[in-house]
C-alpha cells in the first residue's frame, strides 16, 4: 500500500484483460479506420493518435501473457517486455490524446470497443503512477471533499438559498420516499446555477416529488475519468447508499456525460449488484414528462440554433431522439450539425481531459473540429446537455474568438415553461 | 456470321449513349464483384459480341424461378432480354404458342449450333416419361436434344440444381437434377427456391461478357454469390454471438430481433447471398421479416429435418472419427490454455492492491 509502482501497474493491466479485450486484440485487422474517427488524429494529422496505437502497452501485455505466440516471442527474445519508460511515454496518448468519446468504437469494422479498452488501460496507468496531475488532484478532492472541484455542502446550501429566493420554490433536501433524486455536477453548482433553478420549476409544473441528497449531491465520478475502479466504486457507492436510504424510485443524472456513464453503466458493475432504483439522464426524464403531457411550454426561440450531442449520451446511452423531441417544442429554427447524433464529434474535453492542464493547447487545437462543424451551419446559438462540453466549448470559442452563446437544454426548457394560465 | 447484330450495335440502335453503356458495364462488374479494371474489358467484349441466344426450358417446376427473374432490378429483365440476350424460347414469356413456339426453339438451335445458352428450371422425372411433357416430348428427351448443341447450361432454382421439392422423399416421379443427366457440358447451378433474381441476371451477364461461366464451388454454384453462409452476413449475428435467442415467435427475444437459431434457422449451413443482396430491390429477406432461413439453396433442404427444428449437428453426414479426435485434442489444448490464462488473471486479481487516493503517485526518491 501507499504508493504507485510499475509492478502494480503491470499487474493491473494483466488483471484488466478479460474475454472481450482478448477477442478485440485478436480480431483487430490493423486497418486504421479508427484513426479517421478520432479528432486527435484528424486535427493534428499525427498517426500516434490512432486509437488502437494508444493501446500498444495493453496489447503487449495481452500478447506476452495470454497468447502462445507471444510467450514464444518473449522466450526467444523476439519481443521486448513492457517497460516503465514505455508507460510514461504512453501517458500523453492515453490521457491527453483521448477523451473516451468512443467515436472509434463506432467505426471499427470488426466491432472492437476501443474506448472500453482505453478505459481499462487507464487502470494500469493509475496503478503505475502515470496518471496526470490534474486528474490525481481531482480524484483526491472527490474522495475527501465529495466533489472533484472541492465544492462542499455549505456551497450547495448557499446556492439552494439563492434559487429558493429567486424562484419562490422550495428545494427539497434529504426527503424520504420521493420519486426522483437529483444529482448535480460541480460545474452546475458553481458555474450554471440555472440548472437547479430549471429543475425546481420543471418538477413543480410536472407535479413530481424530488430531492437532493446532502450526502451525495455530486454526480461527477473522477474515478471513471482517471481510470481507477476502486475510487469509482467508492464514489458510486455514496450515491447508491444515499438513494437507497432515501428510498427514491429514480436517480437523475445531470447534464453531464461521464456522470451518466459512471452511474448508469459502470455503477452496477462496480458495486457488483443491480441497483434498487432506476437511473435516467435528465433528458430522458424530461422527454417522459413530455410524453405524459406534463411538460407544457409556450413560445419559441427563433434563433438559428443547433444541438451538440454529448458523446456519452448518444454513443453510450442512446439518448438521441429525446433532445430533438424537446427542442421541437421550443425552437423554431433548429438545424442539425453534420455527423450529429451517435457520430457527433467530441467537444474535445471529455473523459477528464478538461482537468488536464498540460493538455490545454492540444484541446484548443482539436476544438477546430467543432469549430468547423459550427461554421458550416452559421448558427447563432448552441444548445447542449453536458456542463463539461459547455465549459470546454466556451473556452474554445474564446480561443478562436467566436462569440456564440451556449445553453443547457434543461434550462432553456425551463425558460419556456408555460405559466398556469397559458397552459389552460 | 451471326444473324444477330452485336450488343454495341443494338444498343446504339435503341439510342443508348456510350456513357450509359459504360455505366451498364460498371453495374455488371460490380454485381459480379469484379475489379474496376475489368470494366473496359467488359465494354470491349459487349461492343463486339452478338446478343447471346438463350433457350429457357421449364420442366417440373412452379414458375417461381421465372417469377423471381421478372423482379430482377440490376440488370432488369428488360435490360437483360433486350440488351444482352436473345431469349428465343421461354414458355411463360414468349408470345408464340403451339407449333410456332416449338419451331422458334428449333430455329434457335440450328441457327446458333454450339453457341447458345440453355437455362433450365425444374427437375426432370425419370420414373415415367409421361409425368411431364412439352409438345408431346418428354422432359428428359427435350433436355438431351437441346443441350446437345449448347455452349453451356444454367440450372436455375433448387429443382434444376438438386431435384428440389419434386425430388423430396418419397420422390414419386423419380425427379433428378440437370447435372445428373448432363455430364459433357459446362453446368452452373443457381439454387434457391426461388433463386435471387440478381444472381440469375448476374450469371447470364457474366456468361455473355466473358463467354464462359464464373468460378464455381464444389456444388457448381458461383463463388461470388454463394461464397459465404447466410449466417456469416446476417444482421442478427451479434445476438448469436452473445447467446441471445428467440425461443418462440412471439416472445420478448423475437420482439427484440434476437437470433432465430433455436427456432430452426438454417442460416449457419446455407450458402447464399440473401443477407447481402436481399430481396425485392434490397428491401428485406426472410430473417429480417422474422422467420428463420429454410436453407432453400442447399441440396435436400426439404428432407433435412423440420424447418423449426434447431440445428445441433451438421445436417449432412457424420463427423469422421479422426476429425473427432482432432477436435477433442484441439478442445483440450484450448481448454488447458484457457485455464492457464484464467489462473493467471485470477492471480493478478489476487495481487490487486486497492487503489486509494494515497496511491496515485510514486514515492519521491
Amino acid at each position: 500500500m501507499s504508493a504507485a509502482t510499475f509492478e502494480r501497474g503491470y499487474n493491473a493491466l494483466k488483471e484488466q484483460i478479460d474475454a472481450p479485450i482478448a477477442s478485440f486484440f485478436s480480431s483487430c485487422v490493423r486497418c486504421g479506420i479508427c484513426a479517421e474517427a478520432c479528432l486527435f488524429f484528424t486535427e493534428t494529422g499525427d498517426p500516434k493518435y490512432t486509437p488502437i496505437y494508444k493501446l500498444e502497452p495493453l496489447r503487449k501485455v495481452w500478447e506476452q501473457e495470454y497468447t502462445l505466440l507471444g510467450k514464444f516471442k518473449a522466450l526467444f527474445g523476439l519481443a521486448q517486455k513492457l517497460t516503465d519508460a514505455e508507460l510514461a511515454e504512453w501517458k500523453e496518448l492515453i490521457y491527453n490524446g483521448c477523451t473516451l468519446c468512443g467515436r472509434c468504437s463506432m467505426v471499427c469494422p470488426v466491432g472492437n470497443d476501443l474506448v472500453y479498452m482505453i478505459r481499462r488501460a487507464r487502470e494500469g496507468m493509475v496503478a503505475a503512477g502515470h496518471a496526470p496531475e490534474g486528474l490525481i488532484n481531482a480524484s483526491k478532492r472527490a474522495v475527501t471533499t465529495g466533489s472533484p472541484m472541492g465544492i462542499k455542502l455549505p456551497a450547495l446550501q448557499a446556492q439552494i438559498k439563492h434559487v429558493e429566493k429567486d424562484t419562490g420554490l422550495k428545494i427539497p433536501v434529504d426527503e424520504v420516499g420521493v420519486e426522483y433524486m437529483v444529482l448535480l455536477s460541480s460545474m452546475e453548482i458553481i458555474n450554471f446555477p440555472e440548472y437547479l433553478e430549471a429543475i425546481a420549476k420543471i418538477m413543480q409544473q410536472a407535479g413530481k416529488t424530488w430531492t437532493i441528497a446532502s450526502a451525495a449531491f455530486e454526480a461527477t465520478n473522477s474515478g471513471i475519468q482517471i481510470g481507477a475502479a476502486d475510487i469509482a466504486r467508492e464514489l458510486v457507492s455514496r450515491v447508491v447508499t444515499a438513494a437507497e436510504k432515501l428510498q427514491v424510485k429514480t436517480v437523475i443524472s445531470p447534464e453531464c456525460g461521464h456522470a451518466y456513464t459512471a452511474i448508469r453503466w459502470e455503477g452496477p458493475n462496480l458495486i457488483g449488484r443491480p441497483f434498487t432504483f432506476k437511473v435516467q439522464h435528465i433528458l430522458e426524464v424530461l422527454d417522459e414528462f413530455r410524453q405524459q403531457g406534463k411538460l407544457k411550454t409556450s413560445g419559441f426561440d427563433s434563433n438559428r440554433l443547433t444541438f451538440h450531442d454529448p458523446c456519452q449520451l448518444v454513443r453510450r446511452g442512446g439518448v438521441v431522439e429525446q433532445p430533438r423531441h424537446l427542442l421541437k417544442m421550443i425552437a423554431s429554427n433548429f438545424v442539425e450539425m453534420s455527423d450529429h447524433g451517435k457520430m457527433n464529434w467530441c467537444c474535445g474535453g471529455g473523459g477528464g481531459h478538461s482537468a488536464i492542464e498540460e493538455a490545454h493547447e492540444l484541446r484548443t487545437q482539436v476544438f477546430q473540429r467543432k469549430k468547423t462543424q459550427l461554421e458550416e451551419l452559421k448558427v447563432e446559438k448552441l444548445v447542449t446537455a453536458c456542463a463539461n462540453c459547455r465549459i470546454v466549448m466556451e473556452e474554445g470559442f474564446e480561443a478562436y474568438e467566436m462569440p456564440m452563446p451556449i445553453v443547457g437544454l434543461t434550462e432553456m426548457l425551463a425558460k419556456h415553461l408555460a405559466t398556469s394560465n397559458e397552459s389552460n | 456470321m451471326s444473324k444477330y447484330p452485336t450488343i454495341g450495335e443494338s444498343l446504339r440502335h435503341q439510342g443508348i449513349s456510350r456513357r450509359d453503356f459504360l455505366k451498364f458495364c460498371t453495374a455488371v462488374a460490380s454485381i459480379l464483384a469484379l475489379p474496376a479494371a475489368m470494366i473496359p474489358k467488359i465494354a470491349e467484349a459487349l461492343e463486339s459480341t452478338p446478343r447471346q441466344s438463350a433457350i429457357w426450358l421449364s420442366f417440373q417446376e412452379c414458375t417461381g424461378c421465372t417469377e423471381s427473374l421478372t423482379r430482377s432490378h440490376a440488370p432488369t429483365l428488360e435490360g437483360l432480354i433486350f440488351d444482352l440476350i436473345s431469349l428465343d424460347y421461354h414458355h411463360t414469356l414468349q408470345a408464340a404458342a403451339g407449333t410456332a413456339a416449338e419451331s422458334a426453339r428449333e430455329a434457335a438451335m440450328q441457327g446458333n449450333k454450339g453457341n447458345y445458352l440453355v437455362i433450365v428450371d425444374g427437375s426432370i422425372p425419370l420414373g415415367n416419361p409421361g409425368y411431364s411433357t412439352i409438345a408431346g416430348i418428354s422432359n428428359v428427351d427435350m433436355l438431351k436434344e437441346v443441350v446437345a448443341g449448347a455452349k453451356a447450361v444454367v440450372a436455375v432454382g433448387t429443382c434444376a440444381a438438386y431435384g428440389g421439392i419434386p425430388h423430396a422423399a418419397p420422390n414419386p416421379t423419380g425427379a433428378v437434377s440437370v447435372d445428373s443427366l448432363i455430364t459433357d457440358k459446362p453446368i452452373i447451378n443457381i439454387p434457391g427456391c426461388p433463386p435471387i433474381p440478381l444472381v440469375i441476371a448476374g450469371v447470364v451477364a457474366h456468361f455473355v461478357t466473358f463467354g464462359q461461366l464464373p468460378n464455381l464451388d464444389s456444388l457448381k454454384r458461383p463463388h461470388s454469390f454463394f461464397g459465404q453462409t447466410i449466417h456469416d452476413r446476417c444482421y442478427r449475428r451479434p445476438f448469436y454471438d452473445k447467446g441471445l435467442f428467440a425461443e418462440t415467435f412471439d416472445d420478448e427475444g423475437a420482439k427484440q430481433g434476437w437470433c432465430l437459431y433455436k427456432l430452426g434457422c438454417k442460416g449457419p449451413v446455407t450458402y447464399n447471398a440473401c443477407a447481402t443482396t436481399k430481396w425485392n430491390d434490397g428491401v428485406s429477406f426472410p430473417i429480417e421479416s422474422g422467420h428463420g432461413c429454410l436453407g432453400c439453396s442447399e441440396p435436400n433442404f426439404w428432407d433435412a429435418g423440420g424447418f423449426y427444428k434447431p440445428l445441433s449437428v451438421p445436417i449432412n453426414g457424420v463427423i469422421k472419427a479422426t476429425t473427432g479426435y482432432a477436435l477433442a485434442a484441439g478442445a483440450a489444448v484450448g481448454a488447458a490454455s484457457g485455464a492457464l490464462n484464467r489462473l493467471k488473471r485470477s492471480q493478478a486479481r489476487q495481487n490487486h492492491e486497492t487503489v486509494t487516493i494515497t496511491d496515485l503517485e510514486r514515492n519521491q526518491k
